[in-house]
């Protein structure tokens, strides 16, 4: 599907409050500006409102509208105009082509710990963000304790910023952006900087927020983030809109997009030949044979792999599933199946294992294998895969468990004594 | 544009607040700078101008000495040429914040002016009533009527940094350019010499500059007693014309700051 069809078809799909942020052809050029020549051109061409500046492009033929109520995510690698996108929607930078409205006050988080002046205490700060939003002193007086206590970074709210960690500029960031309760808010990357624990506050407050009807854009690469968060997604690829819609289709092509381009870069020269067992290669394939990085809930994995042994003797197998945080999800060994792998010449065995019907919840894994030595003794060699998986449950854990509900047959004797 | 200032006021405070407040902070004595800046220069052009070179100055001085002579436009023309400097200066040196934030980027300007007026009127007001105590002949009655000098001094002053600050943010030279011709307007000016001194011939030139008048007037007030006159006006009309085409110029080029910081 074409980047323009995609848009096309999704434009009807969402209905609800009014519009919000529309934007409408966006594009924007950066003036190059390296040589005092070309500054000197650029202004003149911008007193005389002529077209004819030296540029280069950041962003081109955006088109978007963010309805009231609605979470919306922006994905795509770096330098691709996500971050000027949310310039021109906060408002801070001036589009040079295409038009945009905007209704309601925008809370912007670019880049965090922004517009702090560094000389100035967190307390001092909170004022001077406030006044950006437009709240009178008073106002901002009966919303400070509020904020520092969402910050909860202690005595150090009385401390110059510049003395501050960037987790604690976040936190304040984050803190006083929550308490100005703006129309839309937009945030760039801001769940990446802060702690576990200010994290989950954070992703509370949002969810929260969006609760009772707020509007969030959310740039993030984190597509768990994205996915969990938000309903509709944009994929901005070198400053051209490459997919826009459901939020768990556009995340699932852009990890795909980059499983690929991983696969190109990862055909170095492995280890050199030695006295040990190793893995040669390895993928995982979907059932029907094709190499995939992307698993639907309960789709069935096969991962195939290709070990070297430098005796000849065939090696011992052994593959281990963890969640994207490290916790150990799955392992086994081969030896325990007796199961032994194919020779395929004299030193090389393939060798496949299949997995029906994934149990893994959605989320990010680490699939990987090690070579053995035949006796499945010492490890000596791995190799690992990420896989997302993907899919639409409210249940949680690492694992579906196979289960069914039923009657049940306890007596309220059974019950408790009060 | 009034409009723009009034509906962000809370803003304009704020800026103002960390104006004075960043100024001097972490310096031992503080806000003390503010007046021995122009003290020391005052000092400084007394010495030259009453031992080495010993100007004689006109009966329209009202029998004041030099250094009070000197003093009561010195103190307006640092307000001038700070609040120029800072103005033409506060677009970089909030670069973080127009990066990040979107708001009326004039308000930056106006809280640079105006904190350099408000430190050095202080200072001024201070002075005043030192000299007088002196014996000095200052009309402290009279010193209600500066202000309706200096502010159409702070209006123009907030054209000229526009003007400035935005060519400054779009070209790196300008800084150069302006600490020269602040210097070359300086003497150009009857700040430290009386206009009397002045050969007949280069007279109607220097009056050209809307300074001279201004310096005149400002003598002509606190030293002579003088009220205010009708052809004060025309310091407010030229005042006015300035601030509205420096903010116009800086409307025209402050979208695209972000692109240039």
């Amino acid at each position: 599907m074409t980047p323009a069809a995609a848009t096309a078809t999704l434009a009807g799909n969402h209905t609800g409050g009014s519009v919000l942020v529309a934007l409408q052809g966006i594009g924007k050029d950066y003036p190059k500006v390296a040589a005092g020549g070309d500054r000197l051109r650029t202004l003149w061409g911008l007193l005389a409102h002529r077209a004819d500046i030296p540029h280069f492009r950041a962003l081109h033929g955006v088109s978007l509208e963010i309805r009231r109520g609605e979470a919306f995510g922006l994905v795509g690698e770096n330098g691709a105009g996500k971050s000027t996108l949310l310039k021109i929607i906060a408002g801070v930078v001036k589009p040079s082509a295409g038009t945009f409205q905007v209704a309601g006050r925008i809370g912007a988080l670019l880049e965090l710990g922004s517009g702090f002046h560094p000389e100035y205490t967190g307390r001092e700060n909170i004022f001077l963000a406030a006044a950006l939003m437009g709240l009178s002193r008073r106002e901002t007086r009966e919303k400070v304790e509020a904020i520092v206590a969402f910050a909860d970074i202690g005595q150090h709210i009385d401390e110059p910023i510049k003395h501050y960690s960037s987790g604690m500029a976040v936190r304040l960031g984050f803190a006083v952006a929550t308490a100005l309760t703006p129309d839309v808010l937009i945030t760039d990357e801001v769940l990446a900087v802060g702690d576990e624990s200010f994290q989950k506050k954070c992703i509370r407050w949002l969810e929260r927020y969006l609760g009772d009807g707020g509007t969030l854009l959310l740039c993030s690469h984190s597509m768990y983030h994205v996915q969990t968060l938000c309903t509709r997604a944009m994929w901005l690829h070198e400053g051209e809109v490459r997919l826009q819609g459901d939020s768990f289709d556009v995340t699932r092509e852009y990890l795909t997009f980059h499983e690929e381009k991983n696969r190109v870069q990862e055909q170095s020269p492995r280890a050199a030949e030695g006295l040990n067992p190793l893995i040669r290669a390895m993928r995982l394939e979907r059932a029907d044979g094709t190499v995939a990085g992307t698993f639907a809930s309960g789709e069935d994995m096969v991962l195939q792999g290709l070990a070297w042994s430098p005796d000849g003797r065939a090696p011992a197998l052994l593959f281990g599933i963890v969640r994207a945080d490290g916790t150990p999800v799955y392992g086994a060994h081969s030896d325990d199946s007796g199961f032994t792998p194919l020779r395929a010449d004299d030193r090389h065995f393939a060798f496949a294992a299949r997995f029906p019907a994934l149990a893994l919840l959605p989320g990010k894994y680490t699939v990987r294998i090690h070579a053995l030595d035949p006796e499945g003794l010492r490890l000596f060699d791995t190799l690992e895969k990420d896989i997302v998986v993907t899919g639409r449950t409210r249940d949680y854990g690492l694992v579906r468990l196979a289960h069914e509900w039923r009657p049940g047959t306890l007596r309220p004797e059974a019950a408790k004594a009060p | 544009m009034p409009a723009t200032v009034y509906a962000h006021r809370w803003l304009l405070a704020s800026f103002l607040r960390r104006e004075l407040g960043t100024r001097y902070a972490g310096s031992v004595s503080g806000a003390a700078w503010a007046l021995l800046h122009p003290l020391a220069l005052l000092a400084v052009y007394a010495f030259i101008f009453t031992t080495v070179f010993r100007v004689q100055l006109p009966p329209t001085a009202g029998g004041a000495s030099y250094t009070a002579f000197a003093a009561v436009v010195l103190w307006p023309w640092i307000m001038l040429s700070e609040g120029v400097t800072r103005g033409m200066e506060s677009i970089q040196s909030n670069a973080g914040l127009i990066r990040k934030v979107a708001f009326p980027h004039a308000l930056l300007v106006y809280a640079a002016v105006f904190s350099s007026f408000a430190v050095h009127a202080v200072g001024f007001a201070a002075v005043l009533v030192t000299l007088a105590a002196l014996g000095e002949p200052i009309h402290l009655l009279r010193v209600p009527l500066v202000l309706a000098l200096l502010f159409p001094l702070c209006l123009a002053a907030v054209g000229v940094a526009a003007i400035l600050a935005a060519l400054q943010t779009l070209l790196k030279d300008v800084e150069q350019v302006v600490s020269i011709g602040l210097t070359v307007v300086f003497y150009g000016t009857p700040i430290l010499y009386p206009l009397a001194l002045v050969p007949e011939s280069l007279r109607s030139w220097m009056n050209v500059n809307p300074l001279t008048a201004l310096a005149e007037r400002l003598r002509e007030v606190l030293l002579a007693g003088s009220g205010l006159q009708l052809s004060d006006l025309w310091l407010w009309a030229i005042a006015l014309a300035v601030w509205w085409v420096g903010l116009k110029f800086f409307e025209r080029l402050s979208p695209h700051f972000e692109d240039f910081l």
